[in-house]
């Protein structure tokens, strides 16, 4: 009885094994053929983004006459090093510290240390100006489209500089370059394709990309090395 | 039989991967992804002006005055001759556009002055090395012809001439008496046309441009007269009781004014001949004053403080309703309309929230305000230039700035006490 089941065990183990490698082997054909099939194209969204930034700040009274919001300035270039020009000569002692003024009262320059701190504390004298929901870097209050053909836009855009007073009528078609850039998004190969007419405005639009020397590295997604741009006024 | 069937396979295999191969390469330009740019900025145009050829003081003169009109002009940087190297100093009126631009500039004027005659030319550095303009002027001085050059670089560059020649009236202060005074909108030929000793204020010039109407207080009263731009004798037109203040001529050549002969300081047109009385513009228990009249001469802009504090109104020439256009800050004065009929603009002095006076300008239709100056003294008093492309204001600095909105580039071309100025008509061509 025993042997019997022991050999009908062994019958059923061999049709179980045949069974599931012959599952497996369809579920791997079903892949493979899968696989082979052409993929759908990548369909890439070519809008790019129409972005405002608001900055953090306390929006301005609208019944204030405006300012002209400036840049910060530059910050300040290190201390340029003096070379001598006498190859042998000494070097320069260290500048001592200065000695303490001995006249200065104790309590003078404690009541100077308060003012250095309460004038820390003050409020700048131009608050920050913009949004209650803004940030302190800015924000965009749009995102839709291709955010990477919106951010090369907004690297041309910034390098992107026409003659002052140009007549709109010396611009008679918009120029059109194209540049290619490498994985690392360095820009190269940077060409005019489409003169406007003016060689003021195609300079202008070749020194964009130019002047921009990088774009962001590429996504994934985005398989082109290259942008075609067309620079209105 | 067989090893021949084997390498057309192999053959056939290689092309029929070298064709996958090209699907696979980058695709040509057509098919890269497009973008559009639009909205550049303004930058200015890098302009080189060597030293001009010819006599010695009139290529001196030639190249200084070159030099300056670029600049007031708002529309250039203008190249340090120090950085020319050598070999380009020396190249005279001939032209290499390739040694240019290693200097940088975009564009290079050369002059060849000889007395009031010169010969000027224009390169544009892109367009290689024949001028974009090649002309020959003869005029009384250098300078004269030199602004001649100019405001043709100009029309080559914006499509519009420039005004070079044109002149600027002002009231000079800081001597006690203050004196009408008119100069070159480069800051030269800088002279007094009024001698009355006395406080001589608020000049405008006349359309055609051979007068200035101003109020002066020779006989203790602010009396409107009329000198010759030139100088000469002034006559008293105006002597109202009260105020005689704030002339504006119209486009048919009369005068609009405040008066307050009958009690309240209103507008009024007037003849410039005898100072008859033609029309009262304005009738309301509020101060009216700073009439200027619209490039068509159709509408009014002035201040008054019927709602409160002064701000600007427009009406129609020959009075009537007003309305207020300017809403932001609470103290605004001085309006001046851009000449330009295509630039709807009103320039203005307005006090900001933290009190200093500074020019703006507003544009009628949309409302926009626009500010000129900020952080430098307190600014007053714009007139725009009559081809609307500039503003000239007087500033607590010291003397009268011009700047150019568009590039917010400003120059200063007159030093010490000055008070509203008033932009002469553009040179005759």
């Amino acid at each position: 009885m025993e042997r019997f089941e022991i050999r009908r065990g062994r019958r059923g183990n061999s049709a179980g094994l045949l069974v599931t490698l012959a599952l497996h082997g369809g579920v791997l054909a079903a892949v493979a053929v899968a696989h082979g099939k052409e993929q759908p194209p990548l369909v890439v969204q070519h809008d790019y983004v129409s972005a405002e930034m608001v900055k953090l700040g306390k929006p301005r009274d609208k019944f204030w006459l405006p300012r002209i919001t400036q840049p910060p300035p530059p910050k300040a270039p290190p201390d340029t090093l003096k070379v001598s020009e006498d190859p042998n000569a000494k070097a320069a002692p260290k500048e001592a510290p200065k000695p303490e003024d001995k006249t200065i009262k104790k309590d003078l320059r404690n009541a100077l240390d308060r003012a250095r701190k309460l004038a820390a504390l003050a409020e700048p004298e131009d608050p920050d100006e913009g949004s209650l929901s803004g940030s302190a870097l800015g924000t965009s209050n749009q995102a839709i489209g291709d955010q990477y053909l919106a951010s090369i836009k907004g690297l041309l855009l910034q390098n992107y500089n026409l003659p002052a007073g140009m007549a709109p009528d010396s611009i008679p078609s918009p120029p059109e370059i194209r540049f290619r850039f490498t994985d690392d998004g360095t820009i190269f190969d940077v060409k005019l394709t489409k003169p406007s007419g003016n060689p003021l405005v195609d300079d202008a639009c070749v020194d964009a990309a130019k002047l921009a020397h990088k774009v962001p590295p590429p996504p994934s997604t985005f398989k082109k090395r290259g942008i075609s741009v067309a620079c209105d006024k | 039989m067989m090893r021949r069937r084997f390498c057309a396979t192999v053959v056939a295999g290689c092309l029929t991967l070298a064709g996958a191969a090209r699907a696979q390469a980058p695709s040509g330009d057509e098919d890269l992804p497009a973008i559009r740019i639009s909205g550049a900025g303004a930058e200015l145009l890098r302009l080189a002006v060597p030293r001009a050829e010819g006599d010695g003081e009139s290529a001196r003169t030639a190249t200084d005055t070159m030099s300056k009109d670029a600049d007031v002009s708002g529309f250039f940087q203008v190249l340090d001759p120090g950085s020319f190297p050598q070999q380009l100093v020396g190249e005279g009126l001939a032209f290499s556009s390739a040694l240019w631009s290693q200097v940088g500039a975009q564009a290079v004027v050369k002059m060849k002055a000889s007395g009031g005659s010169l010969e000027g030319r224009l390169y544009v550095v892109a367009r290689g090395d024949t001028p974009t303009l090649s002309k020959k002027y003869s005029a009384g001085d250098v300078r004269e012809a030199v602004h001649e050059f100019m405001n043709d670089v100009l029309q080559s560059f914006t499509g519009t001439r420039g005004v070079f020649g044109s002149r600027i009236a002002y009231a000079q202060t800081g001597r006690g008496s203050h004196e009408i005074a008119v100069v070159d909108m480069d800051g030269g030929r800088n002279a007094v046309v009024t001698k009355m000793q006395s406080d001589c204020l608020l000049p405008a010039f006349s359309p055609g441009g051979g007068d200035i109407a101003f109020t002066s207080y020779l006989r203790d009263n602010p009396d409107l007269w009329i000198v010759s731009a030139a100088g000469g004798r002034a006559r008293r037109v105006s002597k109202q009781p009260g105020m005689n203040t704030g002339a504006a001529w119209a486009p048919d050549g009369s005068i609009v004014l405040t008066l307050s002969h009958e009690g309240n300081a209103e507008l009024y047109r007037i003849s410039p001949a005898d100072g008859a009385v033609r029309a009262r513009l304005t009738n309301n228990p509020a101060i009216d004053s700073s009439p200027t009249f619209s490039p068509d001469g159709s509408q009014i802009a002035f201040v008054s403080n019927r709602q409160g504090s002064p701000q600007i109104f427009v009406m129609s020439a020959s009075g009537g309703a007003a309305k207020r256009v300017t809403f932001q800050g609470k103290y605004n004065q001085t309006p001046r309309w851009n000449p330009d009929p295509k630039k709807p603009y009103i320039a203005f002095t307005g006090r900001d929230e933290r009190g200093v006076f500074d020019v703006f300008y507003i544009d009628v239709k949309s409302q926009q305000v626009t500010r000129i100056t900020q952080g430098k003294g307190s600014n007053l008093d714009p007139s725009w230039s009559p081809d609307g492309r500039l503003l000239v204001y007087a500033s607590s600095r010291g003397g009268l700035f011009v700047a150019n909105p568009e590039t917010r580039h400003e120059v200063q071309i007159t030093r010490g006490g000055a008070a509203s100025p008033s932009w002469g008509p553009a040179p005759r061509h």
